[in-house]
């Protein structure tokens, strides 16, 4: 095992761990550990995030469920609606250029940031 | 997006927002890479290092799921907002 392989556990742990607390798919971290971190080429990396999502998501699925942490109805919809989006999405995805892309959601983050931000500094209501 | 759909407009407590999401992460990224696969363009993949990517994450995502219970609500918000700050500015800035 090289140096490479054991910043790309550490980073994957991180990955993993942001998935299991904030619930996101874990390739905001996954992409750069392997460009910054591994040397990895752009192209690759995403591709790669792709596929180590999944085992993440099943790891974090599973143990939210015995947790008790999913509300399974909202769950559900989400996820059945997903799919349908998640293939539209990627066929989009493949035809858009993929800086415009990038700027569309990376303005849409920010927005919602700033409205959960408002929401978590709001001062409690009285009584 | 799944995120603030929940806790914006549904009303649903953080914690179960966050749980919730990646529940509904599992299939769409199971439908998705196949398409990314398949597709004109598609992404080149290193399954070495996707094997070592998830030697780690697998254990991070597991820890991460334990702990959600005793992080309050309001702090975990805020851990959504820093991420997703961060992650729209890099998309802004270096797309």
């Amino acid at each position: 095992m090289s140096w490479r392989d054991a910043i790309l556990i550490v980073g994957g742990f991180g990955a993993g761990f942001l998935s299991g607390t904030i619930g996101i798919g874990g390739g905001a971290l996954f992409v750069p550990t392997m460009t910054v971190g591994a040397g990895i080429s752009q192209a690759v990396a995403q591709g790669t995030s792709l596929v180590a999502i999944v085992p993440t998501a099943l790891v974090s699925t599973i143990t939210h469920i015995r947790q008790g942490n999913v509300l399974r109805e909202p769950a559900l919809w989400m996820g059945g609606g997903g799919v349908v989006g998640g293939i539209i999405g990627a066929l989009v995805a493949v035809e858009v250029p993929g800086p415009v892309l990038a700027r569309v959601w990376g303005g849409f983050l920010l927005f919602t940031a700033y409205r959960l931000a408002s929401q978590a500094l709001r001062p409690p209501k009285a009584g | 997006m799944l995120i603030p759909l929940q806790v914006l407009w549904a009303g649903i407590p953080q914690r179960f927002a966050n749980a919730n999401s990646i529940v509904a992460i599992l299939p769409i990224a199971v439908a998705a890479v196949p398409v990314y696969l398949f597709r004109k363009g598609s992404p080149q993949i290193d399954f070495r290092v996707a094997l070592f990517l998830v030697l780690g994450s697998v254990v991070g995502a597991y820890v991460g799921a334990r702990l959600l219970k005793r992080i309050p609500d309001r702090e975990l918000k805020l851990a959504v907002v820093v991420v997703l700050g961060l992650v729209g500015v890099k998309e802004l800035l270096l797309p």
